[in-house]
């Protein structure tokens, strides 16, 4: 017996054994469904034993004619209630089987998302969305496509020739074992041909993965694209992986295609053998008639079976490569866990010689400040001073390497995570809308009454705009929000971080892409409307932030200098150039 | 026009025989390799078919009369066969697995490329998930269809061809009975044909919406991370999930319905060739040997009909993937290419005629807008959020086309200009940076035909030709660094800037920078600003921004404001105009 249908059948035992079996853990998906998986076995066995009734029912039929007691009606009867019942089983065991892999599927879909929901934010940039799309839609199909079509067969198959080796060896087991040579044989081409399949079906998926990237470059960077011409660019990239990905599909038909001959070849060498060898048993007379009979019936029935295991190979190593790529994403540790204090947050933020390094360089180093409950600071300093990388820990996005992060007094990780996403708002540089209504992209941290949801769109200086929409806040925004100009995003950026009412409220970079005298009213709206507010800016502009209870002056991931504005002028020579540089020009923004 | 897939008109319903003739043009150039593929699968049924009848034979005229040597030769007969079967049972998987290969490979490319000459518009109606899926998933439900269900279908018919013309020669009438369930079955694979699809192409478009969520999720998981919302994610991806899974679970019923009815009319079949057979035996026209072979050729007949069964479910799938992937084949241009037409001597650069412009037939953006641009000057684009600063801009650069009016360039209609030149003459810094995976250096030389070809010290020559060079400074690895379209690992103002180094490389004619440095730091914008002086004397500068600093050297200020564009006099005259005319949206 060949090493799939140990595996098929261990599966298919309330303990599967699983040990050795390859590929290693796909059939351990199916625990959950053992119940529906034996049944599907069951189904299938019965379909098939009932579908071997009817020639015999025929022949009796026959005899009887011959013999002269044949009654038609009775056969009928017979025939009749067979075809019934077989149909029965087929179309439940079909019906049992699609409902099986689907569910098997979706829920393997739901527990991938899970794994990945509970992953924080560099998880996902590691593993790249594009992979994880494959993972979520190819891969799951192929694991799908192996429980609705793999099972099954194997199982019937794995049964006919189990069945009909028996019967052989009883009959004769001299030539039965020479017949039954072929099961090895087969097993180990089927092996050696598989294993040879499953790297490529492995490097296929990646070129999937890589083509959902290409695609999806291509389709953000759409404008771009038309602006430069450069559509011939993008197809040859596009045809560079697509081409790749022909070449892997090209070796894999190549090995498929000597699977199937190969099986066909040799399970006709087995009946070659029994023509020639029982034939000369035969005219030896060390053998009769009706058993050379049999023997040929018999392996006539094995080839089928035989030939539906070389088909499944195919999926077999398609499967086991996809669900090698699932379990990768499965077993990523989870996250940290998430502290347990849930006090309500002061806003009083220590940050005590934080150092990060990305990708080997230092983006932080040594960073220390303090920020004062109710009070608003900004984080001044040039492109890529690591202002942002800042943000992202304060935030909680990405994990301390080295230093701390202090709340009230607690450290950071000592806090309980949706206690604290939900009184900390966050507006990021670039903006992020979901393709749902206006009303959801902005309340959408949590259930949020009426009142808060408009005093946040109050704030963000929002109302008029929304009243000018077609459907106001129920109309739709598309992926990526394009017909919404950049200010307007990024004000409903703002709102969506107001509406959850936080004590602690992160810009970064905010004051870039909306003009200086709404912003300005924004900030005094922000003032009256949420009071006691704890304001951390991200900024390389001064004039919005003079007024500032504290600033302080990053730069090329180092703190230069802490102070308010007045103090800075006379102490970092630093912050006096930044402030020089801008100063040319300031005299419009502050009338503006 | 709405691009959306969607909401494209209901495709004229074409008959199966009309929808593979559509799908014929994949088949380009495997002429020759189907025709091989199918001799092969006809010697390959033939020699399964040969197979049994050479074994009773054998049986018959030599075991039984004990001829030894006789038995011998016909062993190698079939030994011959064997070989023969092994030969060509290899060739025509090989060689329609081939064609399935290629089919998927040129399907994919004919759909990118598709994809590359659609308007911008295309993209803003569709959602990228869904568009993936078209291109990855549901081009590979053809492939399944060309590599194996069309070789093992042709197989089929010619055993279940060669059966039929035995049961009918051998006794016509008792042969019309036996094949009637078989036509019966055809009417009813006809009849619910339609349905099956239809239900695959649901099944389809759930595939499509779940990964459209994933997708949108995924690249989005910062924001979702920091509101907290795993739920949000956990609950629409469960909702997108449950729902493909309802499709996928109908589609797949469908699908199964061909299964147990085939098998049932085979053993239809048999009893009416027995019933029927038995009547014939006993008015004497037939002998119950002939009966007993003649239920065995109608097995012949019927075993390939279960078989066709599962293919004709696959054939329903790869249609309803066919027809997703031709609606993006299908969708028309609404930016046609005018034919090149002679320059205008004396006209300005770039000029708007009563231009109007809308997204959604709801909301005018911009109203018979009339501008100039000229050779060599710099404009600044003012004017409140929302007013229509970017569309404009979008318009110069032909993203888009003005719903009425025309937009001139060099004196020409902008339509005429051929693509290629419009990319070499006019720079668009868009104001969300566009970067692709790889590195520093492919970023900024993405499209640049003129310098692809330097090496990294002539490369950085030109940069520091250019007053570029100090730029690279912001990114750690210079040139080498390396660059991840979705990633964090540079900040938005690194981004600005690789965009914009990558647009003042090309040198256009007119560089329009919307918003372009909008989270640069003032100093690293001093050294933009001194690049963008650099320039050659006939470059057209037109700048976006709010910020007013930006602006000032401008040669003229343009006020933009949706219903029409003002010219200001002065800055000052900007500011106030900003002031008293700031509309509130």
């Amino acid at each position: 017996m060949t090493r799939p249908l140990t595996a098929a059948a261990s599966a298919a035992t309330p303990k599967p054994s699983g040990k050795g079996a390859r590929p290693p853990g796909l059939f351990s998906i199916l625990g959950p469904y053992r119940r529906q998986v034996i049944l599907l076995v069951v189904l299938a066995i019965l379909a098939n034993v009932f579908t071997l009734f009817i020639p015999g029912l025929i022949a009796r039929g026959i005899d009887n004619f011959v013999a002269g007691n044949f009654e038609l009606t009775t056969m009928l009867v017979e025939l009749g209630a067979v075809a019934l019942v077989v149909f029965f089983f087929t179309a439940w065991q079909n019906m049992l089987q699609t409902l099986v892999s689907e569910q098997v599927a979706m829920d393997l879909r739901g527990t991938l998302a899970g794994t990945i929901a509970g992953q924080g934010y560099r998880f996902i940039e590691d593993k790249n969305p594009a992979r994880l799309l494959t993972n979520l839609t190819s891969d799951v199909d192929s694991i799908k496509l192996f429980v609705s079509l793999v099972i099954p067969t194997m199982v019937t198959s794995a049964v006919v020739i189990v069945g009909t080796s028996v019967i052989l060896l009883i009959l004769d087991w001299e030539l039965a074992a020479i017949v039954l040579l072929v099961i090895p044989l087969l097993g180990g081409t089927f092996f050696v041909i598989m294993g040879k399949m499953r790297p490529y079906f492995m490097q296929s998926r990646e070129v999937v993965d890589w083509l959902n990237k290409v695609i999806r470059e291509s389709i953000i960077g759409a404008a771009l694209i038309r602006v430069l011409d450069t559509a011939t660019l993008e197809q040859d990239k596009f045809n560079e992986v697509n081409r790749k990905g022909r070449d892997l599909g090209f070796r894999i038909v190549k090995l498929f295609s000597l699977m199937v001959p190969i099986i066909t070849f040799v399970s006709s060498m087995s009946t070659l053998a029994i023509v020639t060898l029982g034939g000369w048993y035969v005219i030896q007379d060390s053998m009769s008639l009706g058993t050379f009979a049999a023997f040929l019936n018999y392996v006539a029935l094995l080839i089928f079976p035989i030939l539906m295991i070389g088909f499944m190979g195919n999926i077999i190593a398609q499967a086991s490569a996809s669900y090698a790529r699932i379990s990768e994403v499965l077993k990523a540790p989870k996250i940290i866990a998430s502290g347990t204090h849930t006090a309500i947050l002061h806003g009083h933020i220590r940050v005590h010689e934080l150092s990060l390094d990305y990708g080997g360089k230092p983006v932080l180093r040594k960073v220390s400040c303090e920020i004062q409950p109710g009070t608003r600071t900004a984080i001044l300093g040039p492109t890529a001073a690591g202002k942002t990388q800042l943000l992202n820990l304060l935030a909680g996005l990405s994990v301390v390497q080295h230093g701390s992060i202090e709340y009230d007094g607690k450290p950071l990780s000592d806090l309980d995570q949706a206690s604290f996403f939900s009184q900390v708002g966050l507006v990021f540089q670039d903006s992020v809308l979901f393709n749902t209504t206006m009303r959801e992209n902005i309340a959408f941290s949590v259930a949020t009454s009426d009142a808060a949801l408009q005093r946040a769109i109050d704030t963000a200086e929002l109302a008029e705009y929304v009243a000018s929409l077609p459907q106001g806040l129920d109309t739709p925004v598309s992926e990526r929000g394009t017909t919404l100009s950049g200010g307007q995003k990024q004000r409903i950026m703002l709102a969506r971080a107001l509406v959850q009412n936080p004590r602690i409220l992160f810009l970064d970079d905010f004051t870039a892409r909306v003009d200086a005298s709404t912003e300005q009213k924004i900030l005094a709206n922000i003032g009256r409307n949420y009071p006691g507010l704890t304001l951390v800016s991200i900024t390389q502009k001064i004039a919005p932030v003079t007024g500032y209870d504290q600033i302080i002056l990053l730069m090329e991931g180092e703190v230069l200098a802490t102070g308010t504005h007045e103090a800075l002028l006379h102490s970092s020579p630093e912050y006096v150039q930044i402030y020089n540089s801008q100063r040319s020009t300031s005299t419009y923004e502050l009338r503006a | 026009m709405n691009y959306a897939l969607d909401a494209q008109p209901p495709r004229p319903k074409l008959s199966i025989l009309a929808t593979l003739k559509g799908m014929v043009p994949l088949l380009e150039g495997e002429q020759r390799i189907i025709v091989y593929a199918s001799l092969a699968t006809l010697c390959n049924s033939l020699v399964n078919l040969a197979s049994p009848l050479l074994v009773a034979h054998l049986v018959d005229t030599y075991i039984l009369s004990k001829q030894f040597d006789g038995m011998l030769r016909y062993s190698l007969l079939l030994l011959l066969l064997a070989v023969v079967g092994l030969f060509t049972s290899y060739m025509h998987t090989r060689l329609m697995g081939g064609v399935g290969q290629r089919v998927v490979y040129g399907v994919r490319s004919r759909v990118f490329n598709k994809l590359q000459e659609l308007p911008l518009a295309f993209f803003h109606a569709n959602k990228t998930g869904d568009l993936i899926s078209r291109i990855n998933n549901d081009t590979d439900k053809l492939n399944q269809f060309f590599s194996q269900t069309l070789v093992q279908f042709m197989g089929s018919m010619v055993i279940m061809a060669g059966a039929a013309v035995f049961l009918l020669t051998i006794n016509f009438r008792l042969g019309l009975a036996a094949l009637a369930p078989a036509a019966v079955l055809v009417l009813f694979t006809r009849a619910i044909s339609p349905w099956v699809k239809r239900r695959n192409a649901e099944a389809l478009a759930a595939t499509g919406g779940l990964s459209a969520e994933v997708s949108e999720s995924l690249n989005n998981f910062r924001v979702i991370v920091a509101f907290n919302r795993r739920d949000f994610f956990l609950a629409r991806f469960n909702e997108v999930n449950r729902a493909n899974f309802d499709k996928a679970k109908r589609a797949g019923l469908a699908n199964i319905v061909f299964t147990p009815v085939f098998g049932l009319s085979s053993m239809l079949a048999q009893m009416v060739v027995l019933i029927y057979g038995v009547g014939l035996i006993m008015s004497g026209e037939f002998t119950a040997g002939l009966l007993i072979s003649y239920l065995a050729y109608v097995t012949f007949f019927y075993n390939p009909l279960r078989q066709l069964a599962a293919l004709w479910a696959n054939f329903q799938v790869a249609l309803a993937g066919w027809d997703r992937i031709d609606a993006i084949l299908e969708i028309r241009n609404d930016m046609p290419q005018l034919p090149p037409a002679s320059a205008v001597a004396g006209a300005s650069l770039l000029e708007f005629r009563q231009v109007s412009f809308q997204y959604t037939a709801e909301r005018m953006i911009l109203q018979n807008l009339d501008l100039v641009l000229q050779r060599g000057k710099t404009y600044a684009l003012v004017g409140p959020t929302g007013g229509g600063k970017t569309t404009t801009a979008s318009l110069m650069a032909r993203l888009y086309d003005p719903t009425s009016g025309t937009v001139l360039f060099d004196g020409l209609d902008m339509r005429s200009v051929p693509p290629e030149e419009r990319a070499r003459r006019i720079g668009f810094i868009l104001q969300e940076p566009v970067l692709f995976t790889g590195s520093v250096r492919d970023n900024i030389l993405y499209g640049n035909i003129r310098l692809q070809s330097l090496d990294d010290a002539a490369l950085m020559v030109q940069l520091e030709e250019e007053g570029l060079a100090a730029l690279l400074q912001r990114f750690d690895g210079g040139l080498a660094a390396s660059v991840a379209a979705s990633g964090d690992a540079l900040s938005l103002g690194q981004k600005q800037l690789l965009a914009f180094m990558r647009a003042v490389l090309r040198h256009p004619d007119l560089l329009i920078l919307d918003e372009a440095t909008a989270n640069i730091d003032t100093v690293t914008e001093q050294l933009l600003e001194s690049v963008l002086k650099q320039l050659p004397a006939h470059t057209t500068r037109v700048i976006i921004a709010h910020r007013l600093n930006t602006i000032e050297n401008a040669d003229e200020i343009f006020f933009v404001n949706g219903s029409g564009i003002t010219r200001a006099n002065t800055m000052q005259d900007a500011v106030d105009m900003l002031l008293q005319r700031q509309k509130a949206s």
